[in-house]
């Protein structure tokens, strides 16, 4: 049936398709505009980034160096769970960090029922739709960005972008050296729904609370600065 | 589903009675359209984005055949098994052979309007397999056994005190009173958690295929289409032929317009692109993943005079800016798309015959051609199936001799005149003391819902002849 189906419905797309040698339709795609992106909330990409984040309705800090990182997780976790446990794909940068330092335990590995936290380390960042990105895979299981409570994501400095056009040259590059990951996740918030009476509930399926620490220098004030953009 | 279109006047007046519903349209006829503006104008060039978006969708579907090959092509090398279904009919037995062949009882669902329009669940459900909607929206109306009455926001028609006692007669609640909508939220989450947790198909929809990468993309807010696309063995996407865009970048445009136009959001919580089967090394993921494409009259449609149709990208703006839609709600459409974007495909997607109620619902405000991100003129699109209505004769023969006789009257322009500086002034002169009629012969159509206005005295034509005579005098 399928193998019918399959090339009477290309018989049919070919009549009304235009034709052309791909190269031909190659270089019209090229012709097309690109899509103008939004103006940024500020000039500075950092805080045009975390900007964004507040809006989307996660909540932002800040660490210069890895031990300052694991500090800012140390301090998560003791807040909302007085714990000092996680769940963290097996991504050499995180099993690198000092955890011992401020006495963080990690488990490596994909979430099992019960862990409410999980860390990740974002492949990149979007400062435009303050989104981060992650691969599936060994070192970011898909289901530790959807099934804990709360997602606590690191973002390096040098791995944030301003654009979303930006995001796909680097996903592209990425994908030519290391093949084609099964998922490419952006995140932009929390798991939200307004599916009742059009009242917003965070926490839908997915996390209720999503915590973004973004590592690198960054001005002393970038905080102070994103809240007040956003209040 | 069963389809009632054609009843739309009836399926309205009856609407219009739940007037608890009603005032819930009108409240959210009022917000949606102030959200999509805020977001819209943070956006910054709405008319450039849309063009851009534009020129996109028509150069994807100039070249169909080409990307849609393109995408095949990828589609496999990534691992997936590739399906075509011509009808809803082949789409629910490609999926039902699918869930057999893995001996699969358990089904989750994401939201997706592609399965609405073939009857998947019921098709699903009647050979013994237990499917679960998993948008929390189309959840409450599987649970309550109704139908979406708008694309985005399913269970728009549900009060939250319905969805409570829906969900105490569905749920073994013990003694939780879910008190409010976070409540509820957290209940139908602990609920469909077990569900994603034991099923063994996943069932997605697709807001676009990319060609150069074979990836497909999906919008949500909630998550619940990523569970289905990462917890079962085997995940299957189900979409239709036309979704396909050239490159991921060319979804930018799209991503720029979609959420804002749809929920007044920048964008969605989750968008995620998707290549296939689970990798070497990787800890989850299906095993098998399947795409199946739809055409049900889409090829058709790429030819036709409706073909902008297709550039839809189901965002809802137009059904929350329609006056019509929220009078009546999403159900007095009659089948699975209600609103302006429903009027135009329903014709399309079944029949004519069975939906010519559908375009004539409509008052040509023109409020949907202008916040449609597509830039689809859906009031000329309406129009023209009004007069294919006429020329096929369905719509009522009276209608149709009147519209005859007053197309007749209006290209004799003497008798026109003739006619109109006689009435005029007569119903001026009747009308003069209360300014209105309440009751006309020949249009109780127009006077048992409303007051005619007394017109002026004179006609358009004699004030502007005596206009054009002034500078002479
Ligand atoms: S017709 Fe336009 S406004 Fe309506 S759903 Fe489609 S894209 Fe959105």
């Amino acid at each position: 049936m399928s193998e019918s189906a399959r090339s009477e419905i290309f018989a049919k797309l070919r009549t009304a398709s235009r034709g052309g040698s791909a190269e031909a339709i190659d270089r019209e795609r090229q012709c097309l505009q690109s899509a103008p992106a939004p103006m940024p909330p500020a000039t500075e990409v950092c805080e045009a980034f975390l900007i964004n984040v507040l809006k989307n309705r996660g909540s932002i800090d800040c660490a210069a160096g890895r031990g300052e990182t694991v500090k800012a997780v140390a301090q998560y976790l003791y807040q909302y769970f007085r714990s000092h446990r996680l769940v963290a794909g097996n991504d050499p940068r995180l099993a690198a960090m000092p955890w011992r330092d401020a006495g963080v335990l990690p488990r490596f590995g994909g979430i099992e029922t019960g862990e409410p936290v999980a860390l990740s380390f974002a492949h990149l960042a979007v400062a435009e739709t303050g989104a981060i990105v992650t691969y599936t895979g060994k070192a970011n299981p898909a289901a530790n960005n959807l099934l804990p409570e709360h997602q606590i994501v690191l973002v390096d400095r040098n791995d944030l972008v301003a654009t979303q056009e930006q995001a796909w040259t680097r996903i592209n590059q990425d994908m030519e050296k290391r093949g084609r990951p099964r998922g490419i996740n952006f995140i932009a918030g929390p798991s939200s729904t307004a599916d009742i009476e059009g009242q917003l509930v965070y926490g839908a399926h997915g996390p209720s609370s999503w915590h973004i620490i973004l590592l690198g220098d960054t001005p002393a004030d970038i905080l102070a600065r994103a809240h007040s953009a956003v209040t | 589903m069963e389809q009632r279109s054609n009843t739309f006047l009836d399926n309205a007046s009856e609407a219009l009675k739940n007037t608890g519903q009603a005032k819930r349209r009108d409240s959210m006829a009022r917000l949606t359209p102030l959200l999509r503006s805020a977001a819209i104008e943070d956006a910054g060039d709405f008319e450039s984005l849309r063009q851009q978006m534009k020129q996109v969708r028509q150069h994807s579907l100039d070249n169909l055949a080409h990307y849609l090959t393109q995408f095949e092509q990828e589609a496999v090398h990534n691992g997936n098994r590739m399906h075509f279904a011509r009808d809803a009919e082949e789409l629910n037995s490609i999926v039902l052979d699918i869930c057999q062949q893995h001996d699969a009882r358990r089904v989750v669902k994401g939201k997706s309007m592609v399965t609405e329009e073939t009857g998947l669940n019921s098709f699903l459900q009647r050979a013994g397999l237990d499917v679960m909607e998993t948008d929390l929206g189309e959840y409450i109306i599987q649970q309550a056994v109704e139908t979406p009455s708008h694309i985005v926001t399913p269970a728009l028609h549900k009060s939250a005190e319905e969805v409570r006692e829906l969900f105490k007669d569905k749920h073994d609640l013990g003694p939780r009173a879910l008190e409010d909508t976070t409540d509820m939220v957290a209940e139908a989450r602990q609920v469909l958690r077990e569900h994603f947790l034991k099923a063994e198909v996943g069932i997605i929809g697709a807001n676009a295929l990319i060609a150069e990468n074979g990836y497909s993309m999906l919008v949500t807010n909630e998550g619940n289409g990523d569970l289905c696309a990462n917890l079962p063995k085997t995940l299957i996407v189900c979409t239709t032929i036309d979704r396909i865009l050239p490159r991921a970048e060319d979804a930018t445009a799209m991503l720029r317009l979609l959420a804002r136009s749809a929920t007044g959001q920048s964008q969605t919580a989750y968008t995620s692109f998707y290549s296939g089967p689970s990798r070497d090394g990787d800890v989850d993921g299906p095993q098998e993943t399947h795409i199946v494409l739809l055409d049900n009259a889409r090829s058709e449609m790429l030819t036709g005079d409706y073909r902008e149709m297709l550039e839809c990208i189901r965002c809802g703006a137009c059904l929350n800016h329609c006056p019509i839609f929220a009078s009546v709600g999403g159900h007095a459409y009659g089948w699975v798309y209600p609103g302006p974007m429903g009027s135009v495909l329903t014709p399309l997607l079944t029949s004519l015959e069975q939906s010519n109620a559908l375009p004539n619902a409509c008052t040509s405000c023109g409020r949907c051609a202008e916040v449609c991100p597509a830039d689809i003129p859906l009031p000329d699109l309406l129009r023209d199936l009004r007069h294919e209505e006429t020329l096929e004769k369905l719509s009522p023969s009276r209608w149709r001799l009147g519209l005859k006789l007053h197309a007749w009257v209006s290209q004799q322009p003497w008798l026109y005149r003739a006619l109109t500086a006689t009435i005029i002034p007569l119903l001026h002169l009747m009308g003069r003391r209360r300014g209105s009629f309440t009751r006309l012969p020949f249009a109780s159509g127009w006077t048992n819902e409303r007051n005619f206005p007394a017109p002026q005295k004179k006609t358009f034509m004699q004030l502007y002849k005596a206009g054009m005579k002034k500078p002479n005098e």
